[in-house]
């Protein structure tokens, strides 16, 4: 049987997500998006620079193989992430929509409370919510209980490279939670992706360490690599950790004279 | 003159060259209908219709458009 992810009753094959910032360009980027193998992609919502000719970068993202996730980044409140998810919907005609209330600039920490208060407007008005939140287990709960799709717990902050600085509390999130897991934010290398996976996360989104890498497409193909590595490890059951050894070659028969 | 404020920012417009639809505020701004999200005072207008939309002196207009992000 076939291990896939299910969000909102859809089905994808790739447990990677994939963010569009920061690329060198939008060949580059395009070419990341096909090695990492990830179906979800994430885009952002900003004015029309009036300066400046359009560049149109969803030219290069093929809507019929990537599902478009478009963020609420920029809102500082809960008002303004619901106006940017109804433009967003209005503009694309799909309905999921990545909640991030990120009111501080310097840390882009969510905002929980009002998180919780777009997510529940968000998902009376038939949107499948994707809330980006710290990994605070009983906010976790409280967005499952309002209904949206999933949780996406940071492991640090956005583009920081830190990795799973919240291990302890995205265990917790992961024991308790109905929906699916994305560990979202913070992720620098594949090795955190991977342990990601092998403490039962869903899923991980992954944008500064592929786009800001040396060799961005190489490092999308690692990602891909880690994530899928890292979630048959977690069906492979894990060995228990002790403190003492635990002997791997037999303590009998040994070639001495006692 | 008259005036729109787009994103944020008072354009003045001589009368007779005043963009009579949103289609042709877009165009004349430099931007293809098909890529660019709009508001008009608050309330949200598909692309589809931005041919249909005329504008009046006064209003407030948000053009926006889909970026890079995580």
């Amino acid at each position: 049987m076939e291990d896939r992810l299910v969000i909102a009753g859809r089905e994808f094959g790739s447990r990677l997500f994939v963010g569009t910032g920061k690329f060198a360009s939008c060949g580059v980027m395009a070419e990341a998006l096909e090695k990492s193998g990830a179906e979800i992609v994430t885009v952002a919502l900003r004015r029309v620079d009036i300066a400046n000719e359009n560049d149109d970068m969803l030219r290069v993202i093929d809507r019929d193989k990537y599902l478009l996730l478009v963020n609420t980044s920029g809102a500082r409140d809960a008002a303004e992430a619901v106006r940017l998810a109804r433009l967003s919907r209005a503009a694309t005609g799909i309905e999921w929509i990545k909640l991030e209330v990120t009111p501080d600039a310097y840390y882009l920490l969510p905002d929980p409370v009002e998180t919780l208060k777009a997510a529940e407007i968000l998902v009376t008005e038939g949107f499948v919510v994707l809330p980006y939140i710290n990994a605070d287990p009983v906010l976790s709960k409280k967005l499952e209980d309002v209904g949206a799709a999933t949780v996406m717990p940071l492991g640090s902050p956005i583009g920081s490279n830190q990795g799973l600085k919240t291990r302890a509390a995205l265990e917790i999130i992961i024991a308790q939670a109905n929906v699916p897991v994305v560990v979202d934010a913070g992720l620098g290398l594949p090795s955190h992706a991977a342990e990601a996976m092998e403490i039962g996360a869903d899923a991980v989104l992954v944008n500064t360490a592929i786009a800001t890498a040396a060799a961005p497409v190489e490092m999308a193909a690692a990602f891909r690599l880690a994530v899928e590595g890292g979630r048959m490890a977690r069906l492979s059951g894990p060995g228990a950790v002790r403190t003492e050894a635990s002997a791997s070659s037999p303590l009998t028969g040994f070639l001495r004279n006692d | 003159m008259e005036v729109l404020r787009i994103n944020g920012v008072e354009k003045h417009f001589p009368a007779d060259q005043f963009p009579s639809t949103l289609a042709e505020l877009v165009e004349y701004l430099g931007f293809s209908a098909a890529t660019v999200v709009a508001e008009i005072n608050g309330k949200i207008v598909k692309s589809e219709h931005f041919g249909q939309t005329s504008l009046s002196a006064g209003q407030s207009i948000e053009l926006l458009r889909f970026v890079g992000g995580g």
